[in-house]
Parts: structure tokens; C-alpha cells; sequence
């Protein structure tokens, strides 16, 4: 598999959420405004990044029945630096992620990767494929979140640090009657409903395409 | 076998270790940084909500939800009224919530500190038209018991138990302000 397979194939043909259906947590938590899946994804990112490079350059050492805990370990690391890091520098973040910063850690994207691909692949690789994924989530997370939150508000909100330091696009004519279901949890599971149906549909006919040629 | 075990022991171990160092030395260096923003937070809160009255020094709450009360005084040195810190339930754990009042109970201006409510439906209480739903009410007009003492109920759907745990919080410090009696 080629490098550049790597880095892109989290992103559509293996994207977490849609195509491997991880990290549904944060994914139906977190995605009420567009700026909140922004700092999710980054986090995510980090994480992500941080440990499948870790353990994959300790693929080697670590023994196959200590692996569950060292993974672990290394994952809540890596999230405990994130939360500190967001909490000194970056308060409002810290604060609009809320519980689902620490949340992280359970977030079966990132074991999943260390259980299925740095645990088995080189360094680079597994760079690679974090970067991938955690912008596959990033953009999946962003899509959901545009989606609940142009038509469950009214509005786009792109950055949102206080309220003196924000850019949030009103949306007319919405954001006086928003569909507010969309943004409760039930609309979540809506709108991945119909995305995942959407992709899946969409996959099939690539395929279907592809047999045809 | 014992062999066998003591090496994955200490690997883990190792790797903790590791770990525990890392953090360490990480939060060495943010905690300052989270202590500065804590204390700035906290006293841009009390200066927001004091309406433009110099704060006096800071007492002892009630010993339950009322953390400390701070009176306001006016130019003259007489008291107008009180910043409290009011600690209630929401739906993601405690609210911490800094509000002040007059000395006949109603809301001066209050602000939500601390929280770990739900983003975009709870957290909404962190806005200021949240906070603007309380203002002037409790003296001579009834706090909101329910959402449907609210002019637009739909403005805190989808947060029911925030803002119950919100307004309960307001009313037991308004309350709690009345029993001072200007004191």
C-alpha cells in the first residue's frame, strides 16, 4: 500500500465515521455547532496522531497481553495533554468541549487504530494514517454539525471565543423557525441516519459502476 | 514463567512511568497558566455583574448552596445590594453561577461561571440573554419557577434541567438577599 493510500483513505473510502462507524460519542454529542466538531476533530487529531505514532514505534516491546493497558496508558497521556494544554491556552474551547474532552480516551477511533493498524504498521504509516482519519473525522464531524446546525438554529457558527470575539453566520428566515429537533439529541441520530444512508448508497453505486466498466 | 511476567510488568511499568513524567512536567507548565485564567474569569465575572458598585470585602455564604456573598456599595458606603456565588444542579453536574442583587432581592445581573452542561443546549445558559430572563425580577415581580413562566418557553427547550437547576438557584439567592435585610 502506497503512502499517499494511507493518508487518504480515512478521509472517504475508510472515513470513521460514516464508512467504519467509531467514535459515535462525540460524533452525536459534540456536533450542535460547527465550531465544537472544529475543536473536536483537532483534538481527535492530536490524539490520535500522538498515539499511533507511540505505539507504533513501540509495536516491538509491547507484549500482545499487556496491549489493551499500554494502549491505554499512552491514549489517556496524550488526552490529559490535550486538556491541560486547552485549558491553559485556549479556555473557551475547553470549555464549549466540556465533558467530552476527557471523553476522548474511550473514543473507539483511537484504539481502534492502535488495535488494527499501528500496532502492525511502521511509524510513518501509522503517522499517516492518523493524519488521514482524523481529518476524515474532522470533516464528518463538521458536516453533521453544518447540517444540525444551519437548520436546528439558524446559524453557522465558525468561531466563537467569547462573546465580544465571534464570527456566527445568521441565517434568515431560520433562524426565526429553526427545526429545533435537529439540534437535540434525537436529530443527531436523524441526520447520521440519513447521512450514513446517503454514503452508503453512494458507495454501492460506485461499485455497481465499477463492475459495469 | 515468573521471568516471563516480571519483564511485562516492568514494561508497563515503564510506559506509566514515562507517562507520569510527561504529564508532569506538562502540567508544571499549564497549571500557572490555568490558575491565571481562573482568577481573571472569576473576577471579570464579579466586575460584570456588580453594575458599576464597588465591592466590599467578601463574607461567608449560607454553608450550602451560597459559597460567599459580597455586599455592593454605592458612593456614599451604604449597601445596595450582593454578589452571590451560587452553586446549583444541571443536567451535566454542578453550575456555578455569580449573581447579584438588590437588597429587596431582585436580580441585578447574574452570570454563569463553571459548568458542564451539554454544548448548544444547556450551555446557552452561558449567554447573556440567558441571564437577561432573571434581570429585575424577584422584588417586586416573581422569578420564573418553571419555563412557563418564560415570555418564549422554546428559548430553553431542549434544556429543561438547566434551566430548572438555573432559576432555582436565582430564587434561593434572592431569597436568601431578603433575609439579609440590607445588612
Amino acid at each position: 500500500m502506497s503512502h499517499r493510500y494511507e493518508l487518504t483513505k480515512g478521509i472517504f473510502k475508510e472515513n470513521p465515521t460514516f464508512i467504519i462507524m467509531l467514535g459515535m460519542c462525540p460524533t452525536l454529542g459534540v456536533t450542535t455547532q460547527v465550531f465544537n466538531a472544529f475543536g473536536m476533530g483537532a483534538s481527535v487529531l492530536f490524539v490520535l496522531l500522538g498515539s499511533n505514532i507511540f505505539i507504533s514505534a513501540l509495536r516491538k516491546i509491547i507484549p500482545d497481553s499487556i496491549r489493551i493497558p499500554a494502549y491505554i496508558v499512552v491514549i489517556a497521556s496524550f488526552v490529559t495533554i490535550v486538556e491541560m494544554v486547552l485549558h491553559a491556552f485556549v479556555p473557551a474551547v475547553f470549555n464549549a468541549l466540556g465533558v467530552y474532552l476527557p471523553l476522548i480516551v474511550v473514543n473507539c477511533i483511537i484504539l481502534g487504530r492502535a488495535e488494527a493498524f499501528a500496532n502492525k504498521n511502521t511509524v510513518l504509516d501509522s503517522a499517516l494514517d492518523a493524519i488521514g482519519m482524523g481529518i476524515g473525522f474532522t470533516l464528518a464531524l463538521s458536516l453533521i454539525a453544518a447540517i444540525r446546525e444551519i437548520f436546528g438554529a439558524g446559524t453557522i457558527t465558525l468561531f466563537n471565543l467569547s462573546e465580544t470575539q465571534r464570527l456566527i453566520i445568521t441565517i434568515p428566515g431560520l433562524s426565526e423557525s429553526p427545526v429545533r429537533v435537529l439540534t437535540l439529541a434525537a436529530g443527531a441520530l436523524l441526520v447520521m441516519g440519513y447521512l450514513k444512508a446517503f454514503f452508503t448508497w453512494n458507495s454501492e453505486r460506485k461499485a455497481a459502476k465499477g463492475e459495469r466498466a | 514463567m515468573i521471568k516471563q511476567c516480571l519483564k511485562v510488568a516492568f514494561i508497563l511499568f515503564a510506559i506509566c512511568a514515562v507517562s507520569v513524567i510527561l504529564l508532569a512536567v506538562i502540567n508544571q507548565i499549564t497549571a500557572p497558566y490555568i490558575e491565571i485564567n481562573t482568577q481573571r474569569t472569576t473576577m471579570e465575572t464579579l466586575s460584570a455583574v456588580s453594575g458599576g458598585y464597588s465591592q466590599g470585602e467578601q463574607r461567608e455564604g449560607n454553608g450550602g448552596d451560597i459559597s460567599y456573598v459580597i455586599p455592593l456599595s454605592d458612593e456614599s458606603g451604604n449597601i445596595v445590594g450582593y454578589i452571590l456565588e451560587l452553586t446549583t444542579t444541571g443536567y451535566g453536574g454542578d453550575i456555578v453561577i455569580a449573581a447579584s442583587y438588590y437588597t429587596d432581592g431582585s436580580v441585578l445581573s447574574a452570570k454563569v461561571m463553571s459548568n458542564s452542561e451539554t454544548p448548544g443546549l444547556g450551555k446557552k445558559a452561558e449567554e447573556s440573554w440567558y441571564m437577561a430572563m432573571f434581570e429585575g425580577l424577584g422584588g417586586d415581580q416573581a422569578l420564573p419557577e418553571s419555563k412557563n413562566d418564560l415570555a418564549d418557553p422554546s428559548a430553553v427547550s431542549g434544556a429543561t434541567v438547566t434551566f430548572n437547576g438555573v432559576s432555582s438557584a436565582i430564587r434561593s439567592g434572592s431569597d436568601y438577599v431578603k433575609s439579609l435585610g440590607g445588612r
